[in-house]
């Protein structure tokens, strides 16, 4: 390796002067990779946390009873099967694979699978919404788990399948409020955690894969590599000369200006994952200015996306102009209220003020620059807004803050977020009337009961365009668009699939 | 002598209670919560009050202050939040890199600034003076972040010399781990050499013009022994005071290079304890990282005896 070489010939130039001995270059073990990620993972237990990296590390080493495939179809990876669905939709009957062994040595039976999900109904944001129709989980033999429901609800195995907020299986030992030990039936097992420094996986050898063809998450998952390190590097640009330089051979999150180098640069390569996810105005529908339908369709009618967007991301190579709530590549796309989108008309912004009796209060604005996108939308948001009637006061807060005051309802009117296309739309917490938007009326309500509760998958589809048509007629929240995400690989890391949340299994290193 | 050392220990003691109490209601006041952003974006706020009774963050600032400083006597830094881990075993992990980082760029910064400054001291007026003026100065105003990533750019990623971020795998020995330090060494090395090259010449400038090193001269000693051994002797106290405070303040303050070269060092640990509201952190951080730099004033003070007898207190 040239680089390699090259500090060998530069260590015995300046070797005397740093008075130590560095003439010895790096030495990887074979099948070792090291995965630059965004930053230290708020914790290691998914159940925890709905926090993307969180999921990106822990599947790894935690499985759930489903997963997705390729197409985001649920299909089962602890789970023998499919579930036993009783006709009334109330009682899933689950058949668990046998011979699943944890990294403890320990073997995976129903009571293990029956305590993991009852913690995950007590602790996981996601179980918590949930918690509520569950009204029991039973063994049924030391293979079968059996989940009854007090009413139909069609997301669950979605739910039971995200490795975010997981509904992963754990020995029922190391059950508490906090997991005693990180143990897993992943392919591979935790070795050691150095907070900021790296988190370092290695081969699970008694892990017994599926065996059908690999699909998205599903299907066999085969451990080529040793060892995975995931290295916590929350500034992007030592992401990039990270990746440029061969110290790492997968970066994720980087900056979209990168793209160039990356491209032109020998032994490595952009991965552009199109689509990643949406930039979100979310409104507090619960109290203020926004409160208002009217002042809710002039934010819809004043504001422009497509310069939101170009000044976010600065080419059209990382961004859509897109109405629908899902792109083209979901089941769940459609078009239902696209013509209220993308209006950039300052007009009939001021006349729906001037219907709601508008008196000029500043519209708060809550961002931040953690995601410098989310600042740059909202500075072009603010121009559009302002010409359209209103008066705006961005809030620019750090990240920390902005995730407490926006639990605080009197604190801001619209503040900014983004989200990666999630496999199914229950899984968003913004159309249900707890969520801190506060979105809830009869009409809404019932769309997304009939929605949860819907178990024909194309009655499913047609009431999410219903609920499509609802968020653009009702302006709960603001869809910006559509955005890609830039990751980086070395040229010889093979097998590495583009995901919201990539993993490494079936991947290997080439010469 | 011994009163006053003792008077000095008092003093530290008294500036640590009132560090200790400024760092607790600082970090209290600053709005953030450290549940918000362990649950993640998707979190209920009822998630999060669940988890703030868990962590004990709904008791009130009063208890949580009693209780911080009944811990601190004990010698107990607390719990982190995040990588539910002993304080004290997080800070002893990150002391490796930051404690070698500080060495290597002192000694860098000494090794330029020395020679320069007394050189540039006894070429006063002089091209040579003035050219290592202006480069101080220069040196002294390019940010270290800026630095940083052009010497990434350029012998890491381009040249491929030296690694560019971190600070070694699980299978890193002492050795290989020390090469990650040769980037942010010489970074800071030069950055925080043109405060001494200044320090240097302003005080060789005034002890040449002493009467001693005239008398020196006369007597016929040589222009090495006249301007190192009487002058630069002399001139010591106050560039041992800048090198000491420059120590302090890279053991404290190296926060930017750290994590322009996303080294696990105290600084990145606090900057990351920060952002995440991970309290217990950022207080143990603190707390020691003042203590430190209490403690390297207190060992200057006490220099100054060594160099120099006459200082009588």
């Amino acid at each position: 390796m040239t680089s390699t070489f090259r500090f060998r010939k530069f260590s015995l130039l300046t070797g005397t002067l740093m008075g130590a001995t560095m003439l010895t270059s790096p030495v990887f073990a074979e099948g070792v990779i090291d995965v630059a990620i965004i930053g230290e993972p708020p914790t290691l237990d998914p159940m925890m946390s709905t926090a993307d990296v969180v999921s990106i590390v822990t599947q790894h080493f935690f499985e759930t009873l489903y997963t997705f495939d390729e197409n985001w179809a649920v299909v089962p990876l602890l789970a023998q099967d499919m579930p036993e669905i009783s006709e009334d939709g109330l009682t899933y009957r689950i058949p668990l694979r046998e011979g699943i062994t944890f990294h403890d040595g320990s073997t995976m039976d129903s009571a293990d699978v029956v305590a993991s999900l009852q913690r995950w109904l007590k602790v996981s944001t996601r179980g918590k919404g949930v918690a509520e129709q569950v009204a029991g989980i039973e063994t049924d033999g030391a293979n079968t788990v059996v989940i009854t429901l007090t009413e139909s609800y069609s997301p669950l195995l979605s739910l039971l399948a995200f490795s975010n907020a997981a509904a992963m299986i754990v020995p029922e030992e190391v059950l508490g409020e906090e997991l005693s030990a990180i143990v897993g039936t992943g392919p591979y097992k935790l070795e050691e955690h150095l907070p900021d420094q790296y988190i370092q996986v290695t081969r699970f050898d008694d892990y017994v894969s599926r065996e059908e063809p690999s699909s998205g998450g599903s299907g066999k998952r085969e451990q080529i590599l040793d060892e995975i390190r995931f290295v916590p590097v929350p500034d992007a640009a030592t992401r990039v000369e990270g990746v440029l330089s061969g110290q790492f051979q997968f970066a994720d999150g980087l900056p979209t200006e990168a793209y160039d180098r990356i491209e032109s640069t020998d032994g490595v390569e952009p991965m552009l994952l199109a689509p990643f996810g949406w930039p979100i105005f979310a409104f507090n529908l619960k109290e203020g200015l926004m409160a208002d339908q009217n002042v809710r369709s002039a934010v819809q009618a004043a504001l422009a996306p497509e310069d939101m967007l170009y000044a976010a991301f600065g080419d059209e190579k990382f961004f859509v102009t897109d109405a629908a709530l899902f792109p083209e590549s979901f089941q769940w796309h459609n078009e239902e209220g696209a013509e209220l989108y993308n209006q950039a008309d300052a007009a009939k912004s001021q006349e729906l003020l001037s219907k709601a009796g508008y008196d000029g209060s500043p519209l708060r604005i809550l961002t931040s620059h953690q995601y410098e996108f989310h600042y740059k939308m909202a500075e072009v948001a603010k121009v559009y807004l302002e010409a359209g009637g209103f008066t705006v006061e961005l809030d620019v807060v750090d990240w920390a803050t902005l995730t407490q005051q926006r639990d605080n309802p009197a604190a801001w009117d619209i503040y900014i977020t983004h989200s990666p296309f999630l496999p199914e739309p229950a899984l968003t917490s913004m159309y249900s009337p707890t969520s801190r938007l506060g979105w809830a009326n009869e009409e809404k309500d019932a769309v997304l009961k009939e929605f949860t509760s819907e178990t024909d998958p194309e009655k499913r589809l047609e009431l999410f365009a219903e609920l499509q048509k609802l968020v653009y007629e009702q302006a709960p929240f603001y869809k910006v668009g559509g955005f890609n995400t830039l990751l980086a690989k070395s040229t010889a890391l093979d097998g590495v699939t583009e995901t919201p949340w990539p993993y490494f299994w079936n991947a290997s290193l080439s010469e | 002598m011994t009163s006053y050392v003792l008077q000095r220990f008092a003093g530290m003691l008294v500036v640590m209670f009132l560090v200790l109490t400024t760092v607790f209601i600082v970090v209290r006041l600053a709005p953030g919560d450290p549940a918000a952003l362990m649950l993640g974006p998707e979190a209920t706020p009822q998630d999060v009050a669940d988890l703030r009774a868990r962590l004990g963050l709904d008791r009130s600032i009063p208890v949580q202050y009693a209780q911080f400083l009944v811990d601190v006597v004990r010698g107990d830094l607390g719990q982190s939040i995040f990588f539910n881990q002993p304080v004290g075993s997080l800070l002893l992990q990150r002391a490796e890199p930051t404690i070698f980082l500080s060495l290597f760029s002192i000694l860098i910064a000494v090794s330029i600034a020395l020679p320069i400054g007394i050189a540039s001291a006894y070429t006063r007026g002089t091209l040579f003076d003035q050219g290592t003026i202006s480069t101080a100065m220069l040196a002294a105003s390019v940010p270290s972040f800026w630095l940083g990533l052009i010497f990434q750019q350029q012998l890491g990623t381009r040249l491929g010399w030296f690694p560019v971020s971190g600070y070694g795998g699980p299978d890193t020995s002492f050795i290989e781990r020390m090469r990650y330090l040769i980037l942010p060494s010489i970074v800071l090395g030069i950055v925080n050499s043109a405060l001494i090259i200044r320090f240097t010449r302003a005080s060789m400038l005034d002890i040449l013009s002493d009467d001693f090193i005239r008398t020196a001269r006369s007597k016929g000693m040589s222009e090495w022994q006249v301007v190192i051994k009487h002058g630069l002797k002399n001139a010591l106290i106050p560039i041992v005071t800048v090198i000491g405070l420059t120590f302090a303040l890279l053991i404290s303050g190296a926060v930017v290079t750290e994590r322009v070269f996303n080294l696990p060092g105290i600084g990145s640990l606090v900057v990351g304890a920060v952002l995440r509201r991970d309290y217990p952190t950022i207080q143990g951080a603190l707390i020691v990282v003042a203590g430190l730099y209490v403690l390297i004033n207190f060992l200057i003070d006490m220099l100054y005896l060594v160099i120099d007898p006459r200082v009588k207190y």
